[in-house]
């Protein structure tokens, strides 16, 4: 009997352990409520405006930056799990353009009230003011916005005797002169979010949109398989199958078509603007040719067809607040100085990374830090964005595999299969 | 008075025979239940609440959305070209890894059980593979394959190979991570049937006249029938449930997604519940299947084992 | 085959099979130590020894508090499931009762589970409950896995025991007491300790819970924040970092396996292999 005894207190014991340790709260800080901000890995620039904003407070609250994972994808799954589970310990987060519309239809995002948003709209660039609103309420601040440029080796369009730069030209044009030059045309093919950019960019280009009625949830309509869709198929079609384009253009990121538009065969590519930064980095260097910089051009994104104006691929980071923060108001006024055109201009002097506010190109610094300044605010504000709608994770991978890999494109069939495959994720008809 | 012969410590020596039986009974039941209750509520209730997740479609982030589907959501799963290439690929895995497994881990078990100097050396490295986390042999391995920071292209002499590039070179890095991590446990269950060999069987094959690789086949490995099977069952069951290695070295890509990956990608990366929930009944019924398939199998196997 | 040749024959195949294990090990352990410039050089050893990646890896909360945690559930869960285990193994292997079939057949089954099927569901029920991120929304999953396999050591180890040294001890006057504690503990005690190591072995292994049920440092432990390591930069791949932080998740491992092989040995293969 004793031993039995002995044996349920142990037991007993064991489930006393096991339930003490379930507590893990985290200790109270003295002095202003500490706002925690889930920002993407960008070498610290965050974190740098963090420490201003804090000092720029006055003790009312203070900053402090935590990592998220650098993919985009990841990041949005770490804050969609959190949120889900109504976590209270994220007050503000960086959110990646796209998963916007996601977070704010689940109602994980504070929307701002009318007096809010006021300053924190005003004088954004309408792309990325677009990106932050949902169903007409301002759900995210944009703070900083992107798009990408045609970046050409000047000696390379002046061999083929195409005035890039002064005159808008066409993929049509771009493909004929590097074959005839032997060289290049680098984008990003591979098989992940970046191929969605381009793809994204050709149709809005060409007109027409890949979803329609997104506020219809999964009841939206999948409008790629119109005439744009079927130009844009071209386009890659024609691309992939021709002698200009990058040997491993299947798998070609960001990087690889740096790596290849400052390579020997290097003549044209479309990136964002970051390759200039790494450009000079790389000269200081010593890893890059100073003649290859010098021979940098830059232009406006590509046109799909002769009289329509190109609608350049948008990005950036909103900043949003979180539904369940207990510190809500302050965490909107910490948005308001963190967003503003004194923090958008330190930022995008320290983390080159282009600002949503179009004042803020007009400051002398930054014209001097970016010399295509201007080309950068035409671009953003006239930005064709991606599909906003709460599912745009799917939307994303049906279309990259549908029109995966590039070689396979055709225009007859590619666009109404990607159309269809839309339309049944959407409606949970298909595996991903 | 005399001492009932007590079958258990904690009754009292003055109970008569039924009710000590009952009591036995009872104090059987009482000892085992929190454990049955715990293996039962962490797995049968989740499991439970899967199939009622599965009959519905359902986004994580769309509550509003959510609706009746009943069984539609397994006719897409089971109609679904991905499913059976994710089938595929890890049947594929499953019979590579354990097939591999059992002649290495023969291999191994037959070093352990003849080397005399240095044994417990050899006893003791080859539990670390065992103890090991499979995360980081997932990333020991990764790195050892990837282009830039690998040394198995430079010590094979391959040059520029991209193992993460192409299917099939990428699911034969994954099988021998694989492989190297679960080989141990496979050479210890063998181990252990090989020891249980009796030494007179080997004697005689001596007598006969029957050389060593002879001697092995026709004596030593019928006589290890059932460690043999449970060792290849236990591991095929295993290997079918492989995550791990699959998300630190590839996350799937290159088609070497697996079940197990299918259905964390659709449940947490796309928090489609529904569809998700159902590939992961469907999994769970297949391993259920074949563990219980498993299970006849063995005891047909012990069944006429009445001597020897 | 003169002994001494086949003798040594077997200690060269014993050296082949302890490199051929030990190998990515020595390579995590390498690249660990690798300067920053070296890890892409594609060589096994390194160049030049740096402690950078250590310094890096205890300076990150990410990682310490994820070892703080995997110590901690692990150690809890160990402790919950050995105890728990220990009434059930005994149960079944000494006394008689109906239904020991159901509880052993549950056992086997769960351990053919497959945890990702259980992934989904969990993560739906603790946020509602309130478990998510948390160390005792760890514990549970981890517990229902470990259960079966400390009470298939158990059992068998229990089944193997001199039992009859205890009645004899009863009969020679102890009380029941006196005879559980001089005689059962000491007899059951190495079979539990073995059960602890392979079940603290299964709970510090835990990856599928540890990326699901987790998003903080307040629970995440260190199999999952590996997976989340980061570089400062968008494109860069902190493979020195995970590599250290790999090592120290392995040294535990090591110095567990090193000091009690043996059990374990005896543990995994029922004590049909002989130290």
């Amino acid at each position: 009997m004793s031993g039995r005894v002995r044996r349920s207190g142990t037991c007993a014991a064991a489930l006393a352990l096991a339930v003490l340790a379930c507590s893990g709260g985290d200790a109270r800080r003295p002095g202003g409520p500490t706002l925690r901000w889930y920002a993407n890995p960008d070498n610290g620039g965050q974190a740098r405006l963090a420490a201003r904003c804090t000092a720029e407070a006055g003790g009312r609250w203070r900053l402090e930056v935590l990592p998220l994972p650098s993919d985009a994808s990841q990041q949005r799954e770490q804050l969609v799990r959190r949120l889900a589970a109504r976590d209270v310990s994220i007050d503000l987060m960086s959110l990646d353009l796209p998963f916007v519309p996601e977070l704010a239809e689940a109602g994980f995002l504070r929307p701002f009230t009318e007096s809010e948003g006021a300053p924190l709209a005003e004088g954004v660039l309408r792309g990325a003011l677009a990106s932050a609103t949902w169903r007409g309420r301002l759900v995210a601040a944009p703070f900083t916005a992107s798009t990408q440029l045609l970046w050409f080796r000047r000696s390379v369009a002046a061999k083929a005797g195409l005035p890039v730069g002064e005159r808008p030209v066409t993929w049509r044009e771009l493909i004929a002169a590097a074959e005839r030059t032997s060289s290049t045309v680098a984008v990003q093919a591979n098989r992940y979010e970046g191929y969605m950019v381009w793809v994204t960019a050709l149709v809005a280009s060409a007109g027409g949109r890949i979803l329609e009625n997104a506020e219809a949830g999964k009841h939206a309509h999948a409008a790629l398989d119109g005439e744009a869709g079927r130009r844009a198929a071209a386009v890659i079609r024609s691309l992939a199958r021709s002698a200009a384009a990058d040997p491993a253009l299947s798998t070609a990121d960001e990087e690889a078509a740096r790596a290849t538009f400052q390579g020997a065969r290097g003549g044209f590519m479309v990136n964002w603007p970051y390759v200039h930064g790494a450009a000079q980095a790389a000269v200081a260097a010593g890893s890059l040719d100073r003649a290859v910089l010098d021979d940098l051009g830059w232009a406006r994104y590509p046109r799909v067809d002769d009289d329509r104006a190109s609608r350049p691929p948008l990005g950036g980071i909103d900043l949003a607040v979180g539904a369940f923060s207990r510190h809500g108001a302050l965490a909107v006024e910490a948005v308001r100085c963190l967003t503003s055109r004194e923090s958008q201009r330190a930022y995008m002097l320290d983390a080159r990374n282009p600002a949503a506010r179009a004042a803020v190109y007009d400051d002398v610094e930054v014209r001097r830090v970016f010399p295509m300044a201007d080309l950068l605010r035409r671009s953003i504000d006239e930005a064709g964005a991606r599909p906003q709608t709460p599912y745009y994770t799917d939307v994303s991978a049906a279309v990259v595999r549908a029109f995966h890999p590039p070689r396979e494109v055709d225009p007859e069939r590619t666009p109404a299969a990607a159309a269809r495959l839309v339309a049944d994720v959407l409606l949970d008809r298909v595996l991903l | 008075m005399k001492r009932e012969h007590p079958a258990a410590l904690s009754v009292g020596a003055r109970s008569a025979p039924e009710s000590k039986g009952a009591r036995e009974r009872r104090l059987g039941w009482a000892l085992t239940a929190p454990a049955f209750a715990v293996m039962l509520g962490v797995t049968a209730w989740p499991m439970l609440r899967a199939v009622w997740l599965s009959l519905h479609s359902w986004r994580l982030t769309d509550p509003a959305g959510r609706e009746w589907s009943g069984l539609r959501n397994y006719q897409v799963v089971l109609s679904d070209p991905l499913w059976w290439d994710d089938v595929a690929t890890t049947t594929l895995l499953t019979l590579v890894t354990v097939a591999v497994e059992l002649v290495l881990g023969m291999a191994f078990a037959i070093v352990m059980h003849r080397a005399v100097i240095g044994r417990r050396l050899v006893r003791t490295a080859v539990l670390v593979p065992y103890g090991l986390v499979t995360v980081v042999a997932g990333f020991a391995w990764r790195y050892a394959f990837a282009l830039d920071t690998g040394f198995v292209n430079g010590w094979l002499g391959l040059g520029e190979l991209s193992w993460f590039g192409a299917r099939g070179t990428a699911l034969a890095a994954i099988a021998l991570a694989e492989i190297w991590k679960t080989t141990p446990f496979m050479s210890l269950l063998l181990l252990a049937g090989l020891a249980q060999v009796p030494e007179e069987l080997h004697e005689a094959a001596r007598l006969d006249g029957a050389g060593a690789v002879r001697s092995f086949l026709s004596v030593t490995l019928p006589a290890m029938r059932t460690s043999l099977l449970v060792a290849v069952l236990f591991r095929a069951l295993d290997a079918y449930r492989i995550f791990d290695t699959v998300f630190v070295m590839t996350a799937g890509a290159q088609r070497t997604e697996t079940v197990s990956f299918l259905a964390y990608r659709q449940m947490i990366g796309r928090t489609a519940l529904g569809l998700g929930s159902a590939v992961s009944v469907l999994l769970f019924l297949t391993v259920m299947l074949f563990a219980a398939a498993f299970v006849k199998v063995l005891r047909l196997e012990l069944a006429p084992a009445g001597g020897a | 085959m003169s002994g001494r040749a086949s003798r040594l024959g077997w200690s060269a195949a014993s050296a082949v099979v302890v490199g051929w294990t030990l190998l990515p090990v020595a390579w995590i352990v390498a690249l660990s130590l690798k300067q920053p410039g070296d890890l892409r050089s594609g060589r096994f050893l390194p160049r030049g020894v740096t402690l950078e990646h250590y310094r890096a890896v205890f300076a990150t909360p990410l990682f310490t508090r994820a070892l703080e945690n995997s110590v901690g559930i692990a150690l809890v869960a160990t402790a919950v499931s050995v105890a728990l285990a220990t009434c059930a193994a005994y149960a079944l292997a000494r006394l008689r009762f109906r239904g020991k079939s159901i509880v052993l057949g549950l056992a086997l089954g769960i351990a053919m589970f497959p945890v990702v099927s259980l992934v989904g569901p969990l993560f739906d029920l603790w946020r509602t409950v309130g478990l998510y991120d948390t160390w005792l929304g760890l514990i549970l999953p981890d517990l229902s896995f470990t259960l079966p396999l400390a009470i298939w050591v158990l059992s068998a180890h229990f089944r193997e025991l001199p039992w009859e040294l205890e009645e004899a001890a009863l009969v020679d006057g102890a009380t029941p007491w006196q005879a559980f504690r001089r005689v059962a503990v000491p007899l059951a005690a190495p079979g539990v300790f073995t059960a602890a190591l392979l079940t603290f072995f299964f709970a510090w292994n835990d990856f599928a819970f540890g990326i699901s049920l987790t998003s903080t440092d307040r629970a995440r432990t260190v199999p999952a924040a590996l997976a989340f390591f980061t570089g400062a930069s968008q494109f860069e791949q902190p493979t020195g970092a995970i590599a250290a932080a790999a090592v120290v998740v392995t040294v535990p491992v090591v110095i567990l396996v090193l000091a009690f092989q043996r059990r374990i040995v005896a543990g995994l293969t029922a004590g049909a292999v002989k130290g």
